[in-house]
């Protein structure tokens, strides 16, 4: 599973849309958070509790999600991140970015074929 | 080391034995540990879930543990970054000036009532000192108390609730010297002995005020 993972620059740079990608169809903790992403990316992209928790704190400092403490399934207390309004509007424009980069990226080394 | 097979799981031990000290403000270091303390809970569990044995599981969890060492230093990056004040200001200068700004603010109208001329007979210990000291374990205890809310050390709120004796300790220690440099004969003992009382008593004033903060807050 390692080598399908890309390197941690990119992994990191895309973490911030996939986190706010994340939050913006429901409400999760931290662990519910890695495990989605790592499920729905196959492996490749994956989170530790290092750069997991770090990532959160920092999109919840500049106010683009917001964290509050609720009973879980099983009862116990976790950690639940929202997006916040101004998240929401932070994420439209991630995407288009994102996409453009892709886009070009696949112009100049044609990776989608690779 | 961690023995896998240990029945006791106290997560919220382990991450405050692997995580160093946070240096942020004590609500928010205790939901940082919380939080991470609840990520391992729950990683731990999944493992169990997927047929691992306990002391499997446990070990896979040390394995995230051991990226625990260096994550408090980063936490502390992203979560002060921008803020005006940094820590040790908001831990310790802010309350012990608030401290001394209050001990001073309290002082200054009873020397200026003592003064006026219906209380002139009256004696300074009772018009001043009396009355100051008997106030001073709010300003012990209001430095304290926002030494402790911002987070800081046992330390800190000691000295943030005594920093207006210990900046009068400072003050007099200068003036002690300097008479016993300028003067020939300084009878330097009537200087130590006011600054034994100016300095022990309203200490003790402090203290009284400052001593329910010494204990951490509670954790959530």
């Amino acid at each position: 599973m390692k080598s399908k993972r890309i390197s941690h620059k990119i992994s990191r740079g895309s973490a911030e849309l996939a986190i706010l990608a994340l939050l913006a169809e429901k409400p999760l903790y931290g662990f519910e958070i890695a495990r989605q992403i790592e499920e729905k990316t196959a492996g490749v992209l994956c989170f530790t509790l290092a750069s997991l928790y770090p990532m959160l704190y920092d999109l919840e400092k500049r106010g683009s999600i917001t964290g509050r403490w609720e009973p879980n399934q099983a009862g116990r207390d976790r950690r639940v991140y929202s997006l916040t309004p101004a998240g929401k509007k932070e994420l439209a424009p991630l995407r288009k970015e994102w996409k453009l980069f892709f886009h070009a990226l696949d112009h100049l080394a044609g990776v989608s074929n690779a | 080391m961690h023995d896998g097979s240990r029945n006791n799981r106290d997560w919220l031990a382990l991450v405050r034995e692997h995580l160093q000290p946070l240096n942020l403000p004590a609500k928010e270091a205790q939901e940082v540990i919380a939080e991470l303390a609840a990520h391992l809970e729950d990683l731990y569990d999944e493992h169990l879930e997927q047929g691992t044995t306990e002391a499997e599981a446990f070990e896979k969890v040390m394995q995230e543990v051991s990226l625990l060492a260096d994550l408090a230093e980063k936490i502390h990056r992203v979560k002060m970054q921008g803020g005006i004040m940094n820590s040790r200001t908001k831990q310790f200068w802010l309350p012990g000036l608030v401290s001394l700004a209050s001990a001073m603010a309290l002082l200054t109208p009873l020397i200026t009532i003592s003064m006026q001329p219906r209380f002139l007979g009256r004696s300074p210990l009772q018009m001043v000192l009396l009355p100051w000291l008997a106030l001073l374990p709010f300003c012990g205890a209001a430095g304290a108390w926002l030494a402790r809310r911002a987070g800081g050390n046992l330390q800190a709120r000691l000295v943030a609730g005594l920093f207006p004796t210990i900046a009068l300790l400072i003050l007099g220690s200068i003036l002690v010297v300097t008479r016993l440099l300028t003067f020939a004969h300084p009878e330097w003992w009537y200087g130590l002995v006011a600054l034994a009382i100016g300095i022990i008593f309203p200490s003790a004033s402090l203290l009284i005020g400052t001593l329910p903060f010494l204990k951490a807050a509670e954790p959530r």
